[in-house]
């Protein structure tokens, strides 16, 4: 292993893992925002789109994302739909992950014990006030350990992004293991990187954890 | 006359095939307090639900101070779910407690107390917190009013549920076994408090397992056995005297295991 190609190649590998965090923390979080949206729209229990939501999820969760993202891709432009490479890779990571969320905040729900919502609905307290008191934070609260969780799933995901040209870690590894040809180096370098991402997201996400859990252990503040 | 605080008329309620109440008549005027006793299975649950509408019924009426409860009649007679925000209106006027208390685990014993305060009855938030503290320290809680659930007995639970439903300023108090999961040491501290509710003049219905409880604070006690009210009267007669065999059976196998 030689230390002089590495140092050669740091700028593009770190470029790489900024556009790794880049498509991941976005796709993140458009996977966050539409699977709470679905998650949402599963509780209006209206039959037809229940049932619409519930294909949508298995197709999603059921077919390999690198096909969902080379469809998405490649075969956008067939129906109008041109994207450059970074925004396909965002937007399949956002769907394919949307489909697990949806599924983790449809569960976080579900373990809303439903004496906390009949307390609420005795008092009186309309429908609106008792999911944004009652039923959302004992329900996020529930579903934080398994999010963090499918971050860091979707982190590593991310190399698929490689297939469509995205210039993420994995590409920029690739384009140095073919130009040099050392596999082992770049492919050791590419799990340090990964390494450092996953061991981030999780310490944070155990911050968090505890964080939203405080109220088991410890006295509130007064207000 | 003066119309009861409620009235229950021909009540009925199935689960599937299962008739859980099968016609029950109970009335209770304003200040009254009525204990509800029967075996597990009899259907007292499901009526106490039933009187806040927490459980819907299949026929008959259960009124509040007059009015009907979870279903409103047209102007052509016929009889339909009542509309949310009405159901929401009358509920606010029946406090309950609930056997596994139900408190809200990601708020302060405060913030149980204050929150629907503020979202039902519109309080500002400095009112709701001061009217809370007030309920709390009736309850004996003052000093643990930032102490998340978590943080207390199952007795202190309870007394911020009592807090809770209290502080909405009730017309009625509904208890589903309040004691019931708690242990033996807890019970007296909550059945303290549901005692000075009843010497201030709270209507109440309550579904207990407490005879002793039962026979002090209870004006009258009703039975209830297979969906049916099968004695209601002053507690010293149906505890000791009922002309129901099924009532003296409960009450002497209840004897005899608590003897010794």
């Amino acid at each position: 292993m030689s230390l002089d190609v590495l140092i050669h190649y740091a700028p593009s590998l770190i470029g790489g893992f900024g556009v790794t965090v880049l498509c991941w923390s976005l796709g993140g979080a458009l996977g966050i925002a539409l699977g709470f949206v679905i998650a949402l729209m599963f509780r209006l229990r209206i039959a037809p789109l229940s049932w619409t939501l519930r294909v949508f999820v298995e197709v999603f969760r059921g077919t390999p994302f690198l096909v969902q993202l080379f469809l998405l891709y490649a075969g956008g432009p067939y129906v109008g739909l041109r994207l450059s490479a970074t925004a396909a890779g965002v937007i399949g990571l956002g769907v394919y992950s949307s489909a697990y969320f949806a599924e983790i905040f449809r569960a976080g729900f579900a373990a809303v014990p439903v004496g906390q919502i009949e307390a609420a609905m005795s008092v009186g307290m309309a429908p609106r006030d008792t999911l944004l008191r009652v039923t959302l934070p004992a329900a996020l609260i529930a579903a934080t350990p398994p999010i963090v969780n499918m971050l860091v799933v979707l982190s590593k995901e991310t190399v698929v992004l490689s297939i469509i040209t995205v210039p993420e870690l994995m590409y920029q590894m690739q384009t140095m293991a073919a130009e040099t040809f050392t596999a082992f180096d770049s492919i050791f370098a590419m799990a340090a990187f990964y390494w450092l991402l996953v061991e981030a997201t999780s310490r944070l996400g155990r911050r968090l954890e505890a964080r939203v859990t405080a109220f088991l252990q410890e006295e509130a503040r007064p207000a | 006359m003066s119309v009861p605080m409620i009235e229950i008329r021909g009540l009925r309620k199935r689960f599937g095939a299962h008739e859980v109440l099968c016609g029950v008549d109970l009335e209770i005027d304003a200040s009254e307090v009525v204990c509800l006793i029967g075996p597990s299975g009899s259907g007292k649950s499901t009526l106490l639900r039933c009187v806040n509408f927490l459980e819907s019924y299949d026929a008959g009426e259960v009124r509040i101070a007059g009015r009907l409860i979870g279903y409103e009649k047209g102007p052509d007679e016929i009889r339909r779910p009542m509309a949310a925000r009405h159901l929401r209106e009358m509920r606010r006027e029946i406090g309950m407690v609930f056997q596994h208390f139900n408190l809200w685990p990601h708020m302060s014993a405060l913030r149980n107390v204050a929150e629907p305060l503020r979202r039902v009855r519109g309080l500002a938030h400095a009112e709701a917190d001061e009217r809370a503290m007030a309920m709390l320290t009736r309850v004996g809680l003052a000093d643990k009013a930032h102490a998340y659930p978590s943080r207390l007995s199952g007795g202190q639970q309870q007394r911020v549920a009592i807090a809770r439903a209290l502080a909405m300023q009730p017309n009625v108090m509904l208890f589903d076994e309040p004691t019931s999961a708690l242990d033996p040491e807890l019970v007296g501290e909550v059945l303290e408090a549901i005692k000075s509710l009843a010497a201030e003049g709270m209507t109440m219905l309550i579904v207990t397992h407490e005879m002793g409880f039962a026979a002090h604070v209870a004006k009258r006690i009703a039975f209830i056995d297979e969906g049916r009210i099968i004695d209601d009267g002053p507690p010293r007669r149906v505890l000791h005297e009922s002309p129901e065999p099924r009532v003296r059976q409960f009450f002497q196998t209840y004897h005899d295991r608590n003897s010794f």
